[in-house]
């Protein structure tokens, strides 16, 4: 009797265990069925406010909106903060009309977004864990530098920075709106690390 | 008979009635063209580790153990199993973009730099996937080297 006791309180132990890792993804799934429906709010007004021209167009200057939100909240050191942004990254994804995109834009957009989208997701489902925020941070910029590249600055002037003591020596990069730097990678430990490499007009 | 043994009876039926209920294993048995040591010339020293310390989760050929077969664990791994395929599938690495191959190796090197991969729960039940230093730097290594060579050749 005792054996058989021992044996449920174990699985009960590992059950329990199993599923409190598990209330990530349940967390995750919910905040997309949240994003589902703002977005269905935003199509919504976006189709009684403006003209079908808006809501069709590549959201290249939402995207880098929310990346910038996402690059000062790290700046900042503040996970939370960085996590939303994150996450409206890829509410913004969700919304792309691939069918308004030229052949070419398509391309770029097809490399990019399965990857842009995987990152965002990660830095919105680790409120807590800066750093590994960071990690996906750095690609997330790359593919930014990309994106920009293809679909234009959102018509903002933007600035590409790189710091050479991040990114496991090699150095990284991130784009930033404005020409003073504030390092996104070391935060408060090292604000003013890196220089302006380009200018994205 | 008191209410504890009644208790401990009606889990014990629970305990029994669901020995009967098991999830498809995981277990293709086929190489695909798109096999990460197909698609790089990965050294048998990492792949050895790889497929030790990673394979189970991570691709469609899992190892079962004899446990596996006893609910709930079955389920508890199979869920592991999904889950850890969804995020990344070593057979299916040469299906994934460039883009993607290259994130996806400098997210290995960084979750195991960062202690979070593999597991520890998996690592209380596998000792062979609990890596040493000198295997962590030599997978590190290789995975930021293989990343950086994608991103020189675009």
């Amino acid at each position: 009797m005792k054996n058989i006791i021992v044996g449920f309180a174990i699985a009960a132990t590992t059950l329990a265990a199993c599923n409190s890792s598990n209330n990530k993804t349940i967390d995750a799934k919910q905040s997309d069925v949240t994003h589902d429906t703002s977005m269905a709010t935003n199509n919504t007004v976006g189709t009684q406010a403006t003209a079908a021209a808006t809501s069709t167009a590549f959201p290249a200057k939402e995207i880098i909106a929310g990346y910038l939100q996402l690059k000062n909240s790290l700046a900042k050191d503040n996970g939370k903060d960085a996590a939303t942004a994150g996450n409206t990254i890829v509410a913004i994804l969700e919304k792309v009309n691939k069918a308004s995109l030229s052949a070419n834009q398509m391309k770029t957009y097809a490399d990019l977004q399965d990857d842009i989208k995987e990152h965002a997701e990660h830095i919105g489902a680790n409120a807590d864990k800066i750093e590994h925020q960071r990690e996906h941070f750095e690609m997330l910029s790359k593919d930014m530098a990309d994106l920009i590249k293809t679909f234009g600055n959102g018509g903002q002037t933007l600035y590409k920075d790189f710091c050479p003591m991040v990114g496991d020596g090699k150095g990284a990069i991130w784009i930033s709106e404005v020409k003073e730097i504030k390092n996104p990678y070391l935060g408060s430990k090292m604000p003013d690390c890196g220089t302006v490499k380009e200018t994205m007009k | 008979m008191n209410r504890t043994k009644k208790i401990l009876l009606v889990l014990l039926f629970v305990f029994i009635a669901i020995q009967f209920i098991q999830p498809a294993h995981n277990k293709s048995g086929q190489l695909l063209p798109t096999e990460f040591a197909k698609v790089y010339s990965v050294p048998n020293n990492v792949l050895s580790i790889l497929q030790s310390a990673c394979y189970d989760c991570h691709s469609n050929n899992t190892r079962y153990p004899w446990y596996s077969n006893i609910q709930p664990m079955a389920w508890m791994m199979a869920r592991h199993i999904k889950n850890g395929k969804d995020k990344l599938n070593f057979s299916e690495f040469g299906s994934y973009s460039v883009r993607r191959q290259m994130s996806k190796l400098k997210g290995i090197a960084n979750q195991i730099k960062d202690d979070e991969m593999p597991l520890s729960s998996y690592k209380i039940m596998h000792k062979n996937a609990r890596l040493s230093k000198t295997d962590k730097l030599l997978i590190i290594d290789w995975m930021q080297k293989t990343a950086d060579g994608l991103a020189s050749g675009n």
